[in-house]
């Protein structure tokens, strides 16, 4: 089947669509988003520098059309959520967001009631189009980059203003092998820099937060961890503080390996966890730390 | 000018996966019913937008009758008036298409807020899908809207921080959490002045449905068997943590 993919110029997210891809066909072609070369080798590359879906959403309605494209390809971010709804009405498409599995080229599976469930669904007309769930497809390998050609005019609907990215201070929490993430029941913003302590003694690893956390104001949201914040897929998960909402849960379903640090027995997090400490994290983490230290 | 904010009753998204069961694939109808996670915040939104802008608002949802008694904390919130279009379809076109009719019977709606992601379906489409309906601007995962005499600046939250936009002319936006936009807990009096407001109920229409077919919906079986370990000695417990956490190769 005809597959493009639409996405932002970074390699992990593109390796992941073009595992997806494979489940269609054996080349896909690809939409680059942003500036530098295309990773990997496509059959036909078009770039675009302009990433606002409102102003790309004409000529990739085109693109989609004048291709003839069966399937279309968006993980499911910031980027792709506003691009594939807008372009799934307009060319009438089957349509299908959050995708964690493709179990032929005509259904695939995503969640439900914040992953507590799974709804299987079969595709019944072209194009298709779907996002990705992040980390739910092991990344391609990308070798070389493909030369692109320009895509169609871009519309200017919505002016960019300002950037901002936050300081993570180390890995990206998708990246990260070791997350430490904090829940309410962190209880203040300056606790938070235990986590950050513990962090700096492994390697490859980031702070992560609970929805909860975030709506406290304590950390930033781009480090919210869950269904609707950043999906992880790390070795090892500490989920300090936190309760387990189905929602949280849904972000570290691919954790190899939870370890719950939670003064509440009863709480959900230990149904998910390998490992349970049942105390308060304000006793357990500095006792952590220092057996961390007393190691190196 | 008039604001309208899409809010969908979805059953209590707090049930654990343990305690989690369906009937005919669909959540079981014992579950207490509640809007959805994040519609609560668009709701704010919209509320701190009236409240700033004297804008009119309107609450709009797409479900049963029985769901007002649910919709009537977004008067209380702040919500002027409650629309509701009756159906049951869970089809993304569909909801789109009869949530496009009551915002186009309100005539003069200029930006539409949503959450982010209903808690029950999990899509977060809809609100995408109408926009192109509507033919206005969509933005996903916007935490502030002001306003200004040539139209909206927004932050949208993406994965590595934020952007701020500015659009002129008519929008969709969907709203995530920020503290900013906690949702606020209704006053007693505006609880009670709430049942008094207006509910409009608008017969829904059945709609072009998306080109899908449901095949399944089951609950995924998750194993894990958490192993509690003493907490005797906290830090003979971190170093039989570091141990086991080698031994399974995790560390």
């Amino acid at each position: 089947m005809k597959t493009l993919i639409i996405e932002i110029i970074e390699f992990n997210r593109i390796a992941e669509l073009v595992t997806v891809s494979r489940k269609f066909c054996d080349q896909p072609d690809i939409v680059g988003l942003g500036r530098g070369e295309i990773p990997g080798t496509y059959g036909k590359a078009y770039q675009t520098e302009e990433t606002i879906g409102a102003n790309l959403l004409p000529a990739l309605v085109e693109l989609v059309k004048s291709g003839g494209y069966e399937v279309v390809l968006f993980s499911a971010t910031t980027t792709g959520s506003s691009l594939a709804g807008p372009l799934a009405a307009r060319l009438q498409a089957a349509f299908i967001s959050e995708v964690i599995a493709v179990d032929s080229d005509t259904e695939v599976s995503c969640p439900m009631y914040g992953g507590k469930a799974v709804a299987k669904y079969k595709l019944s007309a072209k194009p298709a189009i779907l996002t990705i769930r992040r980390k739910y497809f092991e990344k391609a390998e990308l070798e070389g980059a493909t030369p692109s050609e320009a895509l169609g005019e871009v519309q200017k609907l919505i002016s960019l203003l300002a950037e901002h990215e936050d300081e993570t201070g180390g890995v990206p929490l998708e990246d990260a092998d070791i997350i430490v993430s904090g829940g309410r029941g962190i209880g203040t913003k300056a606790n938070f820099a235990m986590l950050q302590e513990l962090t700096t003694l492994f390697n490859e690893s980031a702070v992560g937060a609970s929805r909860g956390a975030v709506d406290e104001g304590w950390v930033q949201p781009s480090m919210q961890i869950g269904q609707t914040g950043k999906i992880v897929a790390p070795s090892i998960y500490f989920a300090i503080g936190i309760s387990g909402a189905s929602q949280h849960l849904a972000g570290i379903a691919n954790a190899k390996c939870v370890v719950a640090v939670n003064k509440d027995e009863d709480a959900n997090i230990f149904s998910r966890a390998r490992f349970g400490v049942v105390e308060d994290y304000k006793k357990f983490i500095p006792a952590l730390i220092n057996a961390l230290k007393s190691e190196a | 000018m008039h604001i309208a904010v899409l809010a969908k009753v979805v059953p209590d998204y707090e049930v654990p996966a343990v305690d989690f069961e369906l009937s005919n694939n669909r959540a079981h109808d014992r579950y207490t019913r509640m809007i959805g996670l994040y519609d609560e915040n668009a709701i704010e939104v919209g509320v701190q937008l009236k409240e700033k802008y004297s804008e009119s608002l309107t609450i709009i949802s797409y479900g049963n009758e029985s769901d007002i008694q649910f919709l009537r904390k977004a008067v209380a919130m702040g919500g002027e008036k409650l629309v509701l279009v009756t159906g049951k379809s869970d089809d993304p076109f569909v909801i789109a298409a009869n949530l496009k009719m009551a915002i186009e019977s309100l005539g003069n709606v200029d930006l539409v807020l949503a959450g982010q992601q209903s808690a029950d379906m999990d899509r977060g489409v809809v609100h995408s899908i109408l926009a192109e309906m509507l033919g206005y601007i969509f933005i996903p995962q916007v935490s502030r809207v002001e306003k200004d005499n040539r139209g909206w600046q927004v932050t949208q939250i993406t994965e590595t921080g934020s952007c701020e936009f500015k659009f002129a002319g008519k929008g969709v936006l969907s709203i995530t959490s920020v503290p900013e936009n906690v949702p606020r807990i209704p006053a007693v009096r505006n609880i009670f002045a709430a049942k008094k407001k207006p509910v409009e109920k608008i017969p829904g229409s059945a709609g072009s449905k998306m080109k899908t077919e449901e095949i399944s919906v089951s609950i995924p079986h998750v194993e894990s068997v958490c192993e509690f370990l003493s907490v005797d000695d906290l830090y003979e417990t971190a170093r039989t943590l570091l141990t086991k956490l080698r031994e399974e190769r995790y560390l």
